[in-house]
């Protein structure tokens, strides 16, 4: 029975640990446990987690993509930026729009690259990470934008909850949330259900025998970097209508926060394996880590160091289970690139 | 490698003579490029067991912040002490250094997690630990012996390029004179034939992602050296640098080939073709754009020659994999 309560990637662990994490942290502070912090939490991890859709994909197909946060910040900013130019207000949608053609394309890029040459994808990444951002930053734009179109500033201050009680903090529940709640439950059909989805399992599962199945992995591959670009620049629309000002140094640095997520969401960086149950929870359980730090009377300088404790100890906990699965202790050096 | 070195070094002199050929410049150039040079081995040791260690800028930060608070401490109360008690301060260092690597490779050999998300997560613990120390800040009062070192020269040339040529002999007579860098080499050519030839791959692990910790601190000294002050974010960028470098050197970062030579001028290119796109104006965002571009060029190039390479035997019948593929 436990074994059937674990789900096939550890998902119940995972969310046995968020629930505990909830618990204590309402019995040290009280106030935490509450609709306002549920739903600045939810708030909060609307743009993690379309990014964490997009890298559970790559690393599914047993890759890694450190680019996705420059892309993201690329579309959304230029996109804003042409707006901005043209003097005209196309609305979210145009907008997103727009930002997801300029993901695929550089999307494209990264895919060209890695699955044409077979180059290792973190190192490709972070070449293109550099590449964009540089790119962003001399050729488009490096002015901070503080008024972004009135549609998105109209969109920020939307709530499709609103509670306001009689004390003086409200609860707001976004409306972004709709569309990136529709995200993940796209995402996970197309993984499960599709010919595509299976066949980002199979390459990352082992991409010759992919190749001797019938699968074109070359094209599939290129698919999903194409993916990854669109989603990371969805969640870049988001960011800025979030904070209501386009940035273009914003995001890139915050990488290891996603990939973290999806790992601990017990998505296999071999390939493969992984789940959006998982990556959701994953991405939650960070959220909730950095919201209540504070809350429990950790200073914020130590964030950064708690979500590599996390990222290890998660890790750390697949590996040696994983080990003690195959007993073939080179597994390990092969992973390499 | 040197005929790229020579050609950049060519191409910046002709753009912009004056300013790229004055001495101020070339010897600019030898003083940014040890601390880097350092962590590009460091780099280059790890991707030669095919594995990668993107902690090593965290461990050297972490390294010179000790450095810097123990010394700063014992200035405050006792500065004759602290003067005689410097090389110790400095030796810690290097000690903090081999700690941070001793981490990651228990993580990576004994635990068994993967080389990018062990020092991906090490880097942001250590980088976490710093800015706690820090509170954010950066700090002074590094030890002046360290920055005279730092300034002083021979023959022109600075004391900390010496320090790098001299690192840089050490590790390379490690990895092709002694048997534990021999072995090093096969792990990373060969995991499964390593080990039926009885190489014990934990313990080869452990002492290469010990090595780079301690090359870590080595930089952390040097970064001191160069610059008395220390803080939790200094050279965020080199993480994509070194790794360009360590690439651009002929490394391959698959494991199994990788030499100290090729890094070390793969350095000094780097810095020229930085230092040379500042002599002619272009920004440091375009040098971004340039390392992420020579990144995915080399390792195209790359990829292309030894494919090549296997091809010749397999020629034909790869021709007709490809036309069966299409």
């Amino acid at each position: 029975m436990l074994a059937g309560l674990r789900g096939s990637n550890n998902e119940g662990v995972l969310a046995l640990v968020l629930v505990v994490i909830v618990v204590a942290i309402s019995i040290l502070n009280p106030v935490f446990f509450s609709l306002t912090t549920m739903f600045s939490i939810m708030r909060g991890s609307i743009v993690p987690l379309i990014f964490a859709l997009g890298v559970l994909i790559v690393i599914i197909s047993g890759g890694i993509d450190v680019s996705f946060a420059a892309i993201a910040i690329f579309s959304a900013y230029t996109a804003v930026k042409i707006a901005q130019d043209g003097n005209f207000d196309p609305g979210l949608i145009v907008i997103t729009l727009m930002a997801a053609c300029f993901g695929a394309l550089l999307g494209l890029v990264n895919g060209a690259v890695i699955a044409n040459f077979r180059l290792p994808t973190l190192i490709v990444t972070l070449g293109t990470q550099g590449l964009f951002r540089g790119v962003l930053i001399a050729y488009v734009g490096s002015k901070y934008i503080a008024n972004p179109p009135m549609s998105l500033d109209e969109v920020a201050k939307t709530n499709i909850i609103s509670i306001v009680n009689e004390q003086e903090r409200g609860a707001f529940l976004h409306v972004l949330v709709v569309p990136v709640i529709i995200l993940t439950i796209l995402v996970a059909w197309m993984l499960k259900r599709t010919m595509f989805g299976r066949a980002i399992f199979a390459i990352g599962g082992d991409d010759e025998a992919a190749r001797r199945a019938g699968f074109p992995v070359v094209r599939i591959q290129m698919m999903v970097y194409i993916l990854v670009g669109v989603l990371a620049a969805v969640a870049g629309v988001f960011h800025v209508t979030l904070g209501r000002n386009a940035n273009p140094q914003d995001l890139v640095g915050n990488e290891l926060d996603v990939i973290a997520a999806v790992v601990l969401g017990g998505a296999s960086v071999f390939g493969g394996r992984g789940s959006v149950l998982g990556t959701v929870l994953g991405v939650l359980l960070i959220q909730v880590i950095n919201n209540s730090l504070l809350l429990a009377g950790v200073p914020t300088a130590w964030q950064r160091a708690a979500v590599g404790v996390l990222l290890i100890v998660g890790v750390g906990i697949q590996a040696l289970s994983a080990k003690r699965k195959t007993k073939r202790s080179f597994v390990t050096a092969q992973l390499g690139a | 490698m040197l005929l790229i070195l020579i050609g950049s070094f060519a191409l910046f002199t002709y753009l912009q003579p004056d300013i790229f050929l004055n001495p101020v410049n070339l010897q600019n150039i030898m003083i940014a490029s040890p601390e880097i040079g350092v962590i590009a081995v460091a780099m280059m040791v790890a991707m030669l067991t095919g594995g990668i260690d993107l902690s090593t800028v965290a461990v050297a930060n972490l390294s010179a912040i000790t450095i810097t608070t123990l010394y700063s401490s014992l200035m405050a109360s006792d500065p004759a002490r602290a003067a005689q008690m410097m090389p110790f301060i400095v030796l810690l260092g290097l000690v903090v250094g081999l700690a941070g690597g001793l981490f990651n490779g228990f993580l990576i050999s004994y635990v068994g997690i993967a080389p990018i998300l062990a020092t991906l997560g090490s880097m942001q613990i250590f980088n976490g630990l710093a800015i706690v120390w820090t509170g954010g800040k950066t700090l002074y009062g590094a030890p002046e012996e360290l920055a005279a070192v730092g300034k002083a020269g021979v023959l022109g040339m600075p004391t900390t390029f010496i320090a790098l040529l001299v690192i840089a002999g050490l590790v390379a007579i490690f990895l092709n004179k002694t048997s534990l860098g021999r072995k090093t080499q096969l792990l990373g050519t060969n995991p499964v034939a390593a080990r039926y030839s009885g190489i014990n791959s934990r313990q080869v692990l452990m002492s290469t992602y010990m090595l780079t910790g301690l090359l870590g601190g080595c930089a952390g000294v040097l970064f001191l050296a160069r610059n008395p002050t220390s803080s939790a974010d200094y050279g965020s960028s080199y993480v994509l640098l070194v790794i360009v470098i360590a690439v651009l050197g002929g490394t391959n970062p698959a494991g199994g080939f990788a030499t100290v030579t090729g890094v070390v001028l793969a350095t000094l290119t780097l810095q020229t073709v930085a230092s040379g796109f500042n002599a002619i104006r272009l920004s440091a965002y375009e040098y971004s754009i340039a390392q992420g571009a020579i990144l995915i060029l080399v390792m195209i190039l790359d990829q292309a020659s030894t494919k090549r390479k296997l091809n010749k035997g397999l020629n034909k019948a790869n021709w007709f994999k490809k036309k069966a593929r299409k």
